[in-house]
């Protein structure tokens, strides 16, 4: 019998080709509109993610000046070196402490020129920010303490100067004065902002305040948790540390900013995933607007179908079997389009996975619910025509013209 | 004498309220027994085709009862009248009523869906309705590629293929021209004496009327004359 209701419903739905595609299309596109936006949603959700663990795991970074947000910046007292020994000495539950100071600089090499992000750092830093070697060797301490020319590139550097050949021991000059790469660094890609993580050039820090900077300040300080400590915990040691050893009144407010990554990440993962939210919200509302689609059709399919109603009815048939034989109709209509809206919205979300450089993230929980959400809209929106046919009097339905 | 197959006791049908109250049947008595053909007869607006919806339990009195095979049907709700004209009563309508782009076959096969029958048996019974109107051969044709006349074969195919009790026709020569009524006549006349087939039906035309064993004629909600048809008498 169910199985003879949706033959005829199939059948009712090829007869009206055209009418029933344009009455699907308000489906397709709400079921596209919302599993595109999902796909794409937890496939933005894991970049942010992924970008940001990038930058290293567990990781404080601190820098001079107030925490953003919290008044205007006065002259902002650089951190210096004094903090970071302070670090070294007293902090606890660090896996690694490393300063930084960057610049965006000319780099050349022979007649080859590029600008690259160079950066005066220690050994640390490959720790805390977790860079790995493709080849050679970091700096050594003798190298940190007394600034030597020496540096480590990055893969884009690398292909820019020496293509696929072995930098190793090759000079360098960085802001005219003379450098000797020591290593390559393994590449990371670009972040999701398109910024190229290999573009990069570390060198002592030493090195780098004299031949580069011309000044003695460190840019930033990049505390890495070791894994039996929180990096909330690790956070507030680290402000106790540096406001003693910057001498800051107990009622003045610091005046650097730490930032844990690790909570920014989950900040921006939970906001992507309320974007997402919404966005997908407001594409279920393109779904009800099919919906309303679905019932006017039906509507229309049971005022055109009075005299067929009328005929069954005569004949014997129950109200539930009018009842049931337009709701699988317009069940059938609505899960249809729900299919090929499924269809239709993973294509769309694999087009722009491929485009935006996000990764292609399917859920089967988001399709299967498009699915039952789908069918649900046909039943919701297919009950009141259909009760409407079922409830018809025979003789009247008979008289219809 | 056994009960009658169809019993009217002082049936009244009123439509509308107050002023615009229209008595359709006017406490009508009536008695129809098993395995006759009867025609009714009279002008539009008589009470013939009110009680031929009340016959074929399509439609109930508002006052008075109803009985049909001793069943007080007028009393049963929608979906037991439904059960009853589909296990009973067969229809035949002057405009066929034919479901469109749907095959002879399966047009018959209709009302043993509402009664359950799996495909097999009905494809089977069909078939067997089919060839017995007359309709071998054009099993797979839709009813637009069928002339009037057989669409007429198929709808009484239709109508007997669950071996009703009771055929309502209503007006069913009405569409055709006088060949292929008198047909249509001669077929229900072997049917009402083949299968034993009670039928009632409404026409306007007195020639096809003496086609029944007794004329009907209803005249402003009454019975005006019941008679029995001179060939049959």
């Amino acid at each position: 019998m169910i199985w003879e209701t949706v033959r005829l419903a199939l059948r009712s739905v090829r007869r009206n080709a055209l009418r029933s595609f344009l009455t699907l299309l308000g489906i397709v596109i709400g079921v596209a509109a919302v599993i595109a936006m999902l796909t794409i949603g937890s496939g933005t959700t894991a970049k942010v993610k992924e970008d940001i663990s990038k930058l290293g795991s567990n990781l404080l970074v601190v820098r001079a000046g107030r925490p953003a947000g919290r008044g205007p910046d006065q002259v902002v007292r650089p951190l210096e070196q004094k903090d970071l020994t302070a670090l070294t000495e007293h902090l606890t539950g660090a896996r690694a402490i490393s300063p930084a100071a960057q610049k965006q600089v000319r780099v050349i090499y022979g007649t080859e020129s590029i600008t690259a992000g160079v950066t005066g750092t220690d050994s640390a830093f490959l720790i805390a920010r977790d860079w790995t070697l493709a080849s050679g060797r970091a700096f050594s301490d003798s190298e940190v303490r007394s600034g030597t020319g020496v540096c480590l590139i990055g893969e884009t550097v690398r292909q820019q100067f020496f293509g696929a050949g072995d930098p190793e021991g090759e000079i360098i000059r960085v802001n005219r004065s003379s450098c000797k790469v020591i290593g390559l660094l393994a590449p990371k890609g670009y972040t999701g902002f398109g910024q190229d993580q290999d573009n990069v050039v570390m060198m002592p820090l030493a090195a780098f305040q004299r031949r580069v900077a011309g000044n003695r300040d460190i840019d930033n300080i990049y505390v890495a948790a070791d894994d039996a400590t929180p990096t909330s915990e690790l956070l507030t040691r680290v402000e106790d540390i540096l406001r003693d050893a910057r001498k800051t009144p107990v009622d003045r407010e610091s005046d650097f900013d730490i930032r844990d990554m690790t909570q920014i990440a989950d900040t921006m993962a939970s906001a992507t995933t309320t974007m997402t939210g919404m966005l997908g919200a407001v594409a279920g509302v393109s779904l009800l607007v099919g919906g309303i689609g679905i019932m006017n059709i039906m509507l229309v399919s049971v005022t055109e179908r009075t005299r067929e109603i009328g005929i069954r009815l005569a004949i014997g048939a129950h109200e539930k079997h009018i009842l049931i034989q337009f709701l699988v109709e317009a069940t059938v209509l609505s899960l249809l389009g729900g299919i090929i809206g499924i269809a239709l919205g993973l294509s769309l979300a694999g087009i722009a996975s491929l485009t935006l450089s996000i990764p292609f993230a399917p859920s089967l929980a988001v399709v299967m619910l498009a699915v039952g959400f789908s069918a649900l809209i046909g039943m919701v929106f297919g009950f009141f025509p259909a009760l409407r046919g079922a409830r018809l009097d025979p003789i009247d339905a008979l008289r219809h013209e | 004498m056994a009960a009658p197959l169809i019993s009217f006791d002082r049936v009244w049908k009123t439509y509308g309220e107050g002023e615009a109250r229209v008595h359709a049947l006017a406490g009508v008595d009536l008695a129809i027994p098993r395995g006759e053909f009867v025609a009714i007869m009279g002008p539009s607006g008589s009470g013939k085709s009110t009680s031929m919806n009340i016959i074929g339990c399509l439609d109930t009195p508002t006052a008075g009862t109803y009985s049909f095979m001793g069943v007080d049907a007028g009393r049963l709700d929608r979906n037991r009248r439904a059960q009853l004209r589909n296990l009973y009563v067969g229809f035949v309508f002057q405009g066929y009523n034919l479901l469109p782009r749907t095959t002879a076959a399966e047009n018959v096969e209709l009302p043993l869906i509402y009664r359950g029958a799996p495909a097999a048996e009905r494809q089977r019974l069909a078939m067997q309705a089919l060839a017995e109107v007359g309709l071998q051969g054009r099993e797979h044709h839709t009813p637009a590629e069928l002339s009037g006349g057989q669409q007429q074969r198929v709808a009484i195919a239709r109508a007997i293929v669950t071996r009703p009790t009771l055929v309502v026709a209503d007006e069913p020569t009405g569409n055709l021209d006088t060949a292929r009524s008198h047909e249509i006549m001669e077929l229900l006349t072997r049917l009402n004496q083949e299968l034993g087939l009670t039928i009632v039906m409404v026409t306007h035309e007195a020639d096809i009327a003496a086609y029944a064993q007794r004329t009907i004629r209803f005249l402003d909600g009454h019975v005006a004359s019941d008679s029995k048809t001179l060939e049959a008498a």
